[in-house]
């Protein structure tokens, strides 16, 4: 049946990394919510926390002191975060968190969720830092007193806040990088009687040819990863004044899709896929508080997105000719209202309504209409140092379609959420527990020859426990956190053989039982021009299968690809116009069958270097990704590059320098 | 009478030796992209290797292999798919070729000189000349030079390639209609083997014949799964013959409302099918489990010959697999085999009945265990054999000719204590 899978983009499986998190933020209700964030820079924001929910950020310079460009490049230094990626700077980028399924995690821009109906999972790849004041995650979600329905609606959520300019600038980047990568970068940015703003624009072009190597007992295999190219454009602008937000995206790019790399005689047979994709959102945000006791936030976005995959080349003369183009469109409104009627209580109600569009020219397919909404009411309380946080969020979604399977009845749930929390001298303790779906996406109801729309939704229940620690003075700053959680996932949604016939189908089959430890633990050390910080992240995990307990080759084995260890280790020493910054981050042993012992990917460590300097206007940075070019995969036989050189040069001015 | 007990005797051990020489190859598909095919090879009530082949020749088989059959005394092939490989090794497991000029490669059948293979690609390296092809082919591969000596185009995609008194029969599938341009192809082409001429176009009327295709003598069974949304999964009894007899299309086939994904034939010439019709309309499937006499289910015009039953607790047994994915009897022994996918990323399950289908055993193979092939019994799996006097102990290492061996090499096939291994050296 290997014609069908070419074009189903499903993930199957997920993977592993991990590491630490920068600097903890604004996770306690506060009067101005949502836009504390670009504060960021001022340790001071530190002093204040008083953290409920389970967050790790990066900001500032921290964020830019890590390496490289991508989203990806940030959240693998977070505890409990796995990033799949199919290898070269093409290579789709999910996240997953704490094993939940990258479908589970919740990704905004400025509060507002980036959505794919179709499939439900977000390319991480597509986003870039360089616009990005922090990124944050938060385990179940951010607690703030005016949030949006769709902010509880998933199992972990991933913040991208953007950078508000504070002055006038101008800054061109050229970068120059292994595998025949060139960058360049246009920054534009305002700050003047109250509105700011800035346009953004990119271009990447990589041919993504890096060498790898298989060696082992049965083989030892050579080569250069083919059609694994890249080429995008990204620009980006916003805008902004007070209380009024807003953001314009488009991404357009042009990709290979490299395949595993599996038993050859010769070089003549390579994968040909190719993805175009065009994305386009348009988003506005505003809020305002009045009389300190009511909050009104109201946010609309609009997205297009075009995709198309292709193998009709006349160089492909031994697989399926496929050419298929998906259309989606998007329409999204929200309203939340908070009022704090006692400085100690807080209610927090939304709607948000979506309407999504899917169209494609697969065939026995026809155009699906989704509208889903949401409604939440939440509260939080606060008494000496107690805390409370509690939501109860309404879902309903329901399909149109011409399609003859007819569209999937109409899902309706209500799902809870609690957070307790206590405060005293600078350490917090917090238990919580959320319990959210997934609803199918229209891919897993509707997709030809495999689209089931009998499907339930996908359930995930977290426990957690944590402890939190904030210490800082003059010269210090200190920071130590740690969560034990369980999760449990019922009715997985996966694509799996029928029975007795040479088709598939998506089912709900599988549960999933997860025990784990996130840690992470962090300083600063600040005397003269010196900065050092050390930042480490440590998770522990057993993520077991428990859906056939008949099956004791799989029942309590671990799910495939997830490590039950994994650390980081990142330090940044910055003296004046210098910064320096290695990272490690260790992989632990993963299996990736069940069928032999021998079916496992090693342990790797992943070294990454990067220097900074600064020389007037100036700004020169070279990176080396793997150091000691290590070879690791996050999918089995799918290698991932090794050492790889990535130098930029920034030109910048402006009466007040921003990187 | 001393003569008859002799025979009789003779006659006895020789049943008894038939029985207990059981050799399978199981090739297990691994999953797509994984470059984790393997072979499992299985002997007398036990799985001597579940990578026999890596064992036997220090390197991996490939990905998603798909077919395997016996070419001749000395010769096994095998299409790897996704490798784009078609591997030839010995019974004992050694490579002995590879050629990768049949892209995309399906299903085999062979005359003992030539290797004949469907392929769904669209190229071919003939006779050193690249050849293109607007559908699917079938190619000639010479098993004296390992080289593709003809192709001759057929339809889209073509599957299951049967032979039968010098003529070809390739199933058409078009299995790439929901994503290609084109239609579910309906028509068994007939190949004149020698000139590799396409002689005529059976029109089925069923679309799809995708999947094993069995043969028995002058009869095919081809599996059609349909479309899995309007037109459901059937099965076809094909009768070769009647087309070499130049009978009318219609009378060369009788389709049965069966499906038969999974199928292979008896030492009795009969068809067993295990399979499912499944609707993404509905969602549901029905699943059959029959054995089917082609001659009866021809002469009755599908009225009767088929049959709800297996021998012994075959049928009900099979019904609690978890993923059926292959079933098999061995031609020389009557032994019956089955397998279990289970769960696609964990081993996969062999099971073994007697002739009577009387549960032997399971198994552990590898991921995805599919196509089978029994191997001649040639007495060297004989360590069941009762009534023979006990060999002392003797550690030993003879050849596969018998020939005492005192510097063993790494990954051949040697026999020690009676049994045939896999020589490794622990002290490397």
């Amino acid at each position: 049946m290997v014609f069908f899978r070419n074009t189903l983009r499903q993930p199957v499986i997920s993977l592993c990394t991990i590491a630490f998190s920068g600097i903890c933020l604004n996770a306690a209700p506060s009067h101005e919510p949502n836009d504390s964030a670009h504060l960021l820079d001022n340790v001071e924001v530190i002093a204040n926390r008083k953290p409920l929910a389970t967050s790790q950020t990066l900001a500032g310079s921290k964020l830019q002191a890590l390496s490289s460009t991508s989203i990806a490049d940030a959240l693998k230094y977070f505890a409990g975060v796995q990033i799949k990626d199919y290898g070269g700077l093409g290579g789709l980028k999910t996240i997953n968190v704490r094993s939940l399924g990258s479908q589970h995690v919740g990704v905004y821009i400025d509060g507002i969720r980036i959505t794919n109906a179709q499939n439900g999972t977000v390319d991480l790849g597509k986003f870039s830092l360089s616009t990005l004041e922090s990124v944050s995650l938060y385990n179940a979600n951010k607690l703030d007193n005016c949030q949006s329905a769709s902010e509880y609606a998933s199992g972990a959520t991933v913040y991208m806040q953007t950078r508000r300019p504070t002055s006038d600038s101008i800054a061109v980047l050229g970068g120059i990088g292994s595998f025949h990568t060139y960058r360049g970068r246009m920054n534009l940015q305002f700050n003047r009687k109250g509105w700011s703003g800035f346009i953004d624009g990119e271009f990447l072009n990589s041919k993504g040819d890096y060498p790898f190597r298989y060696k082992s007992e049965f083989e030892d295999t050579v080569g250069r990863r083919k059609n694994s190219d890249i080429e995008y454009f990204r620009i980006e602008g916003a805008l902004f004044k007070g209380d009024f937000a807003s953001h314009l995206y488009c991404y357009v790019s042009e990709r290979g899709c490299p395949g595993g790399i599996v038993r050859r005689l010769s070089d003549k047979y390579t994968n040909v896929g190719r993805e175009w994709d065009k994305d386009i959102f348009a988003q506005v945000s505003w809020h305002h508080t009045y009389n300190h006791m009511h909050t009104v936030k109201i946010n609309a976005k609009y997205t297009h997105e075009y995709l198309r995959y292709n193998t009709n080349y006349p160089e492909n003369q031994n697989t399926a000719k496929v050419d298929n183009h998906y259309y989606q469109n998007d329409a999204f409104a929200s309203a939340a209202y908070a009022m704090r009627p006692w400085g100690w209580l807080s209610i927090n109600v939304g709607y948000d309504a979506r309407m999504s569009w899917l169209d494609a020219d697969l065939k026995r397919f026809s155009s699906v209409r989704r509208l889903d909404q949401k409604a939440v009411a939440a509260i939080m309380a606060e008494w000496r140092g107690f805390r409370l946080a509690a939501s109860a969020l309404y879902q309903h979604y329901k399909d149109h379609t011409k399609l003859k399977v007819g569209a999937a009845d109409p899902l309706q749930k209500v799902t809870p959420s609690v957070t307790i929390g206590y405060n005293w001298h600078g350490v917090s303790a917090r238990a919580w527990y959320k319990c959210i779906f997934r609803a199918p996406t229209l891919n897993d109801l509707y997709y030809t020859q495999a689209g089931n729309r009998n499907l339930k939704p996908e359930y995930t229940r977290q426990w957690d426990l944590g402890l939190e620690y904030n210490y800082f003075n003059n010269r210090w700053m200190a920071q130590a956190q740690a969560d034990v959680y369980i999760n449990h996932i019922d009715d997985r949604i996966v694509c799996l053989p029928l029975k007795g016939t040479y088709t598939w189908s998506m089912m709900n089959y599988g549960k999933t039982f997860c025990r784990g430890l996130n840690a992470t633990m962090q300083g600063q050390y600040m005397a003269g021009s010196w900065t050092l910080s050390l930042l480490t992240s440590f998770t522990l995990q057993d993520d077991l299968n428990r859906t056939n307990p008949d099956n004791e080759d799989t029942y309590n084995k671990p799910i495939c690809y997830s490590p039950k260890f994994s650390c980081g280790i990142t330090a940044i020493a910055a003296w004046r116009w210098l910064s320096l910054t290695i990272s490690e981050l260790h992989v632990g042993e993963r299996m990736w069958s069940y069928a032999d012992p021998e079916d496992v990917l090693k342990p790797y460590d992943n070294v990454d270097l990067k220097i900074t300097g600064r020389w007037r206007n100036f700004t020169a940075s070279l990176e080396i990704n793997d150091l000691f070019d290590v070879q690791y995969e996050h999918i089995q036989r799918y290698p991932l590059p090794g050492r790889a050189f990535y130098f930029t040069l920034s030109y910048s001015l402006g009466n007040k320098l921003r990187k | 009478m001393k003569k008859i007990l002799l025979t009789l005797t003779t006659l006895f051990v020789a049943i008894l030796t038939a029985i207990a020489d059981e050799k399978i190859i199981l090739l297990n598909e691994g999953n797509w992209q994984s470059d984790n095919g393997r072979l499992s090879y299985f002997e007398n009530g036990r799985i001597v290797s579940n990578q026999w082949f890596r064992d036997v020749n220090g390197y991996k088989l490939g990905d998603t292999p798909n077919d395997i059959i016996q070419v001749n005394d000395n010769l096994i092939a095998m299409a790897i798919n996704w490798s784009n490989i078609v591997q030839f090794i010995t019974p004992e497991g050694k490579a002995v070729a590879a050629t990768e000029d049949v892209p995309n490669n399906r299903k085999l059948a062979s005359d003992g000189r030539y290797v004949y293979i469907s392929s769904y690609g669209h190229e071919c390296k003939v006779n050193g000349v690249m050849k293109y092809f607007t559908k699917g082919y079938v190619a000639k591969i010479d098993v004296n030079t390992f080289k593709v000596v003809d192709a001759v185009e057929v339809g889209y995609e073509p599957e299951g390639i049967a032979l039968y008194k010098g003529k070809l029969f390739v199933a058409n599938t078009g299995g790439y209609a929901f994503q290609e341009d084109h239609e579910y192809e309906t028509t068994v082409s007939v190949i004149d083997a020698a000139s590799m001429k396409v002689e005529r176009n059976v029109e089925t009327n069923t679309i799809n014949l995708y999947g094993k295709m069995s043969q028995s003598g002058q009869y095919l069974c081809i599996n059609s799964p349909g479309d899995y949304y309007d037109i459901p999964a059937a099965m076809l009894i094909f009768d070769c013959q009647a087309v070499i007899d130049g009978k009318t299309d219609a009378t060369c086939f009788q389709r049965l409302e069966y499906a038969a994904t999974y199928n292979c034939v008896n030492t009795d010439g009969k068809f067993f099918a295990i399979g499912s019709r499944y609707s993404y309309y509905t969602g549901d499937y029905t699943f059959n489990y029959i054995s089917v006499d082609p001659v009866e289910v021809m002469a009755t015009k599908g009225a009767s010959g088929v049959y709800e039953k297996m021998p012994g607790t075959v049928r009900e047994d099979i019904m609690k697999i978890q993923m059926p994915y292959g079933i098999y009897v061995n031609p020389y022994t009557g032994y019956i085999y089955a397998t279990d996918a289970g769960e696609f990323v964990a081993a996969g399950g062999l099971y073994q009945w007697t002739p009577e289908g009387k549960f032997v055993g399971s198994y552990k193979v590898y991921i995805n265990p599919a196509h089978f092939l029994a191997l001649k019994p040639d007495g060297n799996g004989v360590d069941e054999i009762t009534g023979l006097p006990k060999c002392q102990p003797d550690d030993s290492i003879y050849s596969l000719q018998g020939i005492k061996v005192s510097k063993p090499i790494e990954g051949q096939i040697y026999i020690q204590h009676g049994r045939k291994f896999i020589y490794k050296n622990q002290f490397k």
